[in-house]
């Protein structure tokens, strides 16, 4: 929920209670000084979706590239770059992120892949994780998610 | 003092972003992004999602015109189309992607008509709400 402004010019003191305690809160989940320098690869073919999602991992220190399909995607894993976190669109131009994932994981790549996705079905759910991405996360991808699977790739 | 009213103005207007529905928590997580390096961030975010997203938006109008409908490529841009739409915490357009991809999944042809009608509605809504807030 935002976080709402008092009414009037005073805040009641439960108003300052409950935002005061969803702020605590949220910092907990969203806060992380990385130990370690981490990388992520992330494969969305929408520009807005790709561009925040690095800007996000960059914001808590994770070096990022982006492909915009999954074909390049795989082309570039098979080139022997590496990343602790691959984050893939279920839905992508050229090869379908499935596949992809499919393809990566057959290269014998272990590392951490979600599947962020704007597809919210049980089915697709269960078909994405089947393909091999260990998380399924319904679009956007928000600190709540992301931190504690940061924090477990930094060793946290 | 004039800095004052100028400032209570833009809190109302983004709270009643919230209040109305039209952003929701997404909208809080790019502000939270913006910095003194990058002042006008959620501004150029939007306008790059609107500018992407018209291509979209084309390319649906130009499915829904031809017969019969091709349920499978609508849905794949609106799949596209929602996911943007989700990052940049457009509620309402975002629910009414829903809408339309539940329409293509069930191949009602009526129902994507009138749901991506609404969908336009709400996302030049947003577009005319947010223009307003940074300016």
């Amino acid at each position: 929920m935002a976080p709402t402004l008092p009414s009037g010019d005073q805040a009641s003191d439960q108003d300052n209670w409950d935002n005061g305690r969803l702020a605590r809160k949220r910092q907990l989940l969203t806060e992380i000084v990385l130990r370690n320098r981490l990388t992520a690869l992330v494969v969305d073919g929408d520009t807005t979706c790709r561009v925040l999602e690095q800007l996000l991992l960059r914001s808590y220190g994770v070096q990022t590239q982006g492909v915009d399909n999954g074909r390049d995607a795989v082309a570039l894993i098979a080139s022997g770059v590496k990343f602790n976190l691959i984050i893939i669109d279920m839905i992508l131009p050229v090869l379908n992120g499935l596949e992809a994932t499919r393809q990566i994981r057959d290269m014998g790549v272990h590392c951490k892949m979600l599947g962020v996705t704007a597809c919210s079905g049980e089915s697709e759910r269960q078909a994405f994780l089947a393909a091999g991405v260990d998380v399924f996360i319904e679009k956007p991808l928000d600190p709540e998610h992301l931190v504690p699977i940061l924090r477990e790739l930094d060793g946290q | 003092m004039e800095r004052n009213p100028i400032r209570r103005q833009l809190a109302i207007m983004r709270q009643s972003l919230f209040d109305q529905g039209h952003v929701d928590e997404q909208f809080v997580q790019l502000e939270e992004l913006q910095d003194d390096a990058n002042p006008n961030f959620v501004e150029e975010v939007v306008t790059l999602y609107y500018r992407d997203s018209a291509r979209i938006i084309l390319n649906i109008e130009q499915a829904l015109e031809r017969k019969p409908f091709d349920f499978r490529k609508l849905d794949a841009y609106m799949h596209q189309f929602k996911g943007s739409s989700s990052s940049i915490g457009a509620k309402k357009v975002k629910a009414e992607s829903t809408l339309f991809r539940e329409c293509c999944k069930s191949g009602n042809g009526e129902g994507c008509m009138r749901s991506f009608q609404q969908l336009k509605k709400e996302y030049a809504t947003l577009r005319k709400k947010l223009g307003a807030y940074f300016q």
